[in-house]
């Protein structure tokens, strides 16, 4: 956790049309890892703790100021994740995407919304 | 007799000031080690210490410890070393990896408490969806069926529960929450039954839904068994 960890992006289709479902890719380069290791298989075999986990805990998407969903993570996802999820465009407001690891750390992206033809 | 005392006397003498040279002063410590990431890891920590300082490496415990960090046991003379040198030395050292070791100081668990946001996020859209069902508990002869869902326990849910069901197990140390203390149920009335049959069904968080592994009797051992788990202080 040493290295600084940037923002997410965000990307939205390009042609966007009132209530048409629209496509958002999200990309995080967060790290994700157990923090377990076997060090030891001379008896019986058991994992150790060899580094701090670290792990998304929570992505929080809103559309304009509603909350429209909640993805509760684990270290089981894979480093620098990209979500992919879709949106019914009923408005012309920004996505925003919230991302919260487990040490309570937050980052946000956010794009803006509008209707083209 | 006088030759037998004299000699005696010689020799416990020598023997005194002999322990006394040898181990006078000295303090064992204990070091929780981040970093050790395979056997080679192991090996190399130990023998690196070694040839850096003047110590007495006892032990490193690797398993069973308390926070489930390696613990390393070294004995040294805190007139010659210090703990803080020690602890500079061990983050100096590499892995044949190239991966540095370094004390653990930080929480026991590492899963900060959940901000406002996320507070927020779980009361507009909830935890989780649980459909529970009004179940009545079968189980005639209690005192089998706990002794069945002990060793059920022991075999199943200890890993990642703890053994004294303190949440506590071996490799529940990556998981997004942290287990559930399972004496939350000691002495539960059959008002907890819906609910425990539901998670040990359907699972939660990281657990996975023994639904699929364990017979309807098989859970009802379980949740037995679960009711009888006192927290340790009280055993």
């Amino acid at each position: 956790m040493a290295e600084k960890i940037k923002p997410p992006r965000i990307r939205v289709s390009r042609r966007i049309k009132k209530n048409k479902v629209f496509k958002v890719k999200v990309k995080f380069d967060h790290p994700s890892f157990t923090g377990l290791a076997m060090a030891d298989d001379t008896t019986e075999p058991v994992f150790n703790r060899a580094k701090p986990v670290t792990f998304i805990r929570n992505m929080l998407v809103y559309y304009g100021d509603e909350l429209v969903s909640r993805l509760s993570l684990s270290s089981g996802i894979a480093d620098d994740p990209l979500f992919t999820f879709k949106l019914k465009a009923t408005k012309e407001a920004p996505v925003k995407v919230v991302f919260i690891d487990n040490f309570g750390k937050r980052w946000e992206a956010s794009k803006e919304i509008k209707f083209k033809g | 007799m006088k030759k037998f005392l004299r000699i005696f006397g010689i020799s416990y003498c020598f023997t005194f000031f002999l322990f006394q040279t040898i181990f006078a002063g000295t303090v064992v410590d204990k070091f929780k080690i981040e970093g050790i990431i395979s056997i080679a890891s192991t090996k190399a920590l130990q023998s690196e210490l070694l040839k850096k300082m003047d110590i007495k490496i006892i032990d490193l415990n690797l398993k069973k410890t308390d926070s489930g960090w390696p613990v390393l046991r070294i004995e040294y003379d805190p007139d010659i070393i210090s703990k803080n040198k020690i602890e500079t030395v061990i983050g100096e050292i590499e892995d044949p990896a190239g991966h540095k070791y370094k004390v653990h100081k930080g929480p026991l668990i590492a899963n900060a408490n959940l901000i406002d946001e996320e507070n927020q996020a779980m009361t507009i859209l909830g935890d989780m969806t649980m459909d529970l069902k009004q179940v009545n508990n079968p189980t005639v002869d209690f005192d089998s069926s706990i002794k069945r869902g002990k060793d059920m326990f022991i075999k199943n849910c200890a890993k990642c529960h703890g053994l004294n069901g303190n949440g506590y197990g071996v490799v529940a140390h990556g998981f997004t929450t942290w287990p559930r203390q399972l004496w939350a149920w000691y002495k539960a009335d059959s008002a907890a039954d819906s609910y425990l049959y539901w998670i040990i069904e359907n699972g939660k968080s990281d657990m996975p839904p023994w639904g699929l592994v364990l017979s309807e009797n098989e859970r009802w051992d379980l949740i037995n068994y679960i009711k009888t788990i006192k927290k340790p202080e009280e055993n």
